[in-house]
């Protein structure tokens, strides 16, 4: 019991700054979305947007576009990480520094990047074309492509570095023990590594959907407006239309999203603390 | 010809430019239960792992078996191996640990390897805790677990590194007797790594003992025991003095000159004259007053109170050693005794090199 309430007043300080500097402003913007200028209750603007095809279409495609961004991240980063892990340490520093660096430089600055990439005449398209896959003047720019390809980049050290951590924490002997019970190299990672990695996996899974599913300016950038996702419909209605209340209730509506998310995770990770 | 479990012939690792084991050949033979057993970082923990596949063995061929498995992979090799950290499969439970090499090896149907691993669960009686976790267990049940993990798919040898190095005094104790009663029920050969001699000489039928990446002495345990061969066996196998002293083979019986005047007797013809080093257990020395007819004069040292016994440093003119003696009689530090060795309990061991 004492111990309880000397972990409240350590914990104190630092609940009282995340009062002030998150749960305040956050809430407030929050709270514009379910009142009227008057200041009263009202679900209406959540409803127009959940009644809303053209809201809901670009919910569906936040929802799908974040999921194929994580299973991109996951799918590469597990054997990215797990190399990152074995190599010595001098390698694996630069290898951190390697993947690390480009979040030193502005989104925006490597978003104008993949433009050029990916635009009419850059290169991904001109050494598709020579490959024989596509016809003159095809561009990746405005394709839910160019915009899984943006925030893969970006959203890709935030998996590596969850899952590297968990890894590198493992007992290499568990890997050596599975080979001399059995099991092949990749047998011992498929059946070992893999499920001890499981927590880094999906705390990383995890950060990159949130991040991907509230992200404005890469998507916006490489979509195009014929390509919306919620974030930059959010940024739009608040700048453009100027509709504070109905840009409040977006906002609620990803919140919440997320926050359902993050139920089934902490169930997750305590199954796996044990 | 009987065939050897394993067989190594001049083995050899180098780790970069640094050889670490330098040509071991060795042959185990089936059921035997050898100990490796030497300083730390003098080879025994790598040369394990070769034997396992998961160390590549510079030059020099590793038989298991019959079959050549120098350049096999650790899956393919019929062995078990038990690490000093036990390496339990975290996200698996007791019972899916001891299954895990069975599923993996293919071995049997899955009713007879259900039964296999009750059966291995009991001998090591875990079975109770067979659905826990393994950060569930305290470090003994741990280690019973490893054991049980590694012998129920009855390899053809049985590897273990310093499995008992984690555990406490008692613990370890009770463990020793439970491995050698599961060496005799499962009759697995077995090689066991350890840098304690008790260890290694109340546990196996073979001691090797390494040093530097070379075999020094190997033998049954009464021999290493007794018979050290070089300086660094008599050294290592513990509780031995070594003194470096010059033989005088004066009047026919030879005797190893302390200082002037204070000579040890020998038995007859065991050395010529001329530097030596000679070496005696501390169990052996014989501690008497001052005032005795025999023995050569010494002084007490320090004395040390080991419950069952008591150790002195004696020091005799510029030399000293350890005795070992039954809390009977008592002396003090700083005490004038006079020190008697069975001159058959004192062994030439070659000139000293120095
Ligand atoms: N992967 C490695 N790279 C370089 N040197 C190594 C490596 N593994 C072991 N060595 C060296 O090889 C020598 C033998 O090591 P080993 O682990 O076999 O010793 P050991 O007898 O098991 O010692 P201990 O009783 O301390 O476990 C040591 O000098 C060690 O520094
Ligand atoms: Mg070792």
């Amino acid at each position: 019991m004492a111990s309880h309430r000397e972990d409240w007043a350590i914990a104190a300080p630092g609940l009282l700054l995340l009062l002030l500097a998150f749960l305040v402003p956050v809430g407030s913007i929050l709270a514009l979305g379910v009142r009227t200028e008057g200041g009263e209750f009202t679900p209406a603007y959540v409803i127009r947007f959940l009644t809303e095809p053209y809201y809901l279409g670009i919910s569906w495609r936040t929802i799908k576009l974040s999921v194929v961004i994580t299973l991109v991240c996951a799918l590469v980063g597990f054997p990215f990480a797990y190399i990152m892990a074995r190599v010595g340490p001098r390698l694996r520093l630069w290898l951190v520094i390697l993947i690390t660096l480009p979040l030193m430089t502005s989104v925006v600055v490597r978003t104008f990047g993949w433009m050029v990439l990916l635009g009419r005449g850059g290169l991904v398209p001109d050494i598709m074309r020579s490959l024989g896959l596509v016809r003159r003047n095809y561009t990746l720019m405005h394709t839910e492509v160019a915009i899984v390809v943006g925030m893969v980049q970006i959203l890709f050290p935030f998996m590596v570095l969850s899952i590297l951590g968990v890894i590198l924490r493992m007992d290499p002997r568990l890997e050596e023990a599975a080979r001399v019970m059995g099991c092949t190299f990749l047998q011992s990672v498929r059946r070992v590594v893999l499920p001890v990695a499981t927590p880094g996996i999906v705390a990383g899974s995890l950060l990159v959907f949130t991040l991907s599913a509230s992200y404005f300016i890469t998507p916006s950038l490489l979509g195009g407006a014929r390509l919306p996702v919620l974030a930059g419909s959010i940024y739009e209605t608040a700048t453009r239309t100027q509709d504070w209340p109905f840009a409040a209730a977006q906002s609620l509506i990803l919140f919440t999203a997320v926050l359902l998310l993050l139920f089934p995770y902490i169930r997750l990770t305590r199954k796996a603390g044990g | 010809m009987t065939m050897a479990a394993v067989e190594l012939n001049c083995v050899t690792k180098s780790f970069g430019d640094v050889q670490v084991i330098k040509g071991v050949s060795l042959a185990i033979r089936k059921g035997e239960f050898v100990s490796l057993l030497g300083p730390s970082g003098c080879g025994k923990t790598t040369l394990l792992r070769m034997i396992a596949g998961l160390e590549k063995v510079t030059t020099g061929s590793i038989i298991i078996g019959g079959t050549n498995s120098t350049r096999l992979p650790p899956e393919r090799r019929d062995i078990a191996m038990v690490f000093q950290s036990y390496a339990l499969l975290p996200h698996l439970t007791v019972r899916e640990n001891v299954m895990f090499p069975l599923r993996m090896r293919r071995l049997g149907r899955k009713d007879e390897q259900q039964r296999r691993v009750d059966e291995v669960l009991e001998m090591v009686q875990l079975g109770h805790l067979a659905n826990r976790r393994p950060r569930e267990l305290s470090g003994g049940q741990q280690q019973r677990v490893a054991v049980a993990r590694a012998v129920v798919s009855r390899p053809q040898v049985l590897l273990l590194d310093e499995p008992l190095s984690n555990l406490d005094a008692r613990l370890r104790e009770s463990m020793q007797e439970e491995l050698i009663q599961l060496h005799r029920q499962t009759g697995l050969t077995t090689v066991f790594v350890t840098h304690d001699q008790e260890e290694a000489l109340s546990l196996s039928d073979r001691v090797v003992l390494l040093n530097e990446g070379r075999i020094e002495q190997e033998g049954a345990p009464t021999d290493l025991y007794s018979a050290p061969a070089t300086p660094f066996s008599a050294s290592f196998m513990g509780s031995s003095n070594l003194l470096d002293v010059q033989i005088e083979a004066a009047k026919g019986a030879p005797c190893a000159t302390l200082a002037p005047g204070s000579a040890l007797p020998l038995e007859p013809g065991c050395a010529a004259a001329g530097p030596a080093t000679i070496t005696f257990r501390q169990e052996d020395v014989q501690l008497l007053p001052a005032d005795a007819e025999e023995g050569i004069l010494a002084t007490v040292e320090t004395r040390l109170f080991l419950g069952s016994r008591i150790r002195y440093v004696i020091t005799a003119g510029a030399h000293r050693f350890r005795c070992l003696a039954s809390p009977g009689h008592s002396f003090a530090a700083g005490q004038a005794i006079r020190v008697r060795i069975p001159p058959g309990r004192i062994r030439v061991i070659g000139r000293t090199l120095a």
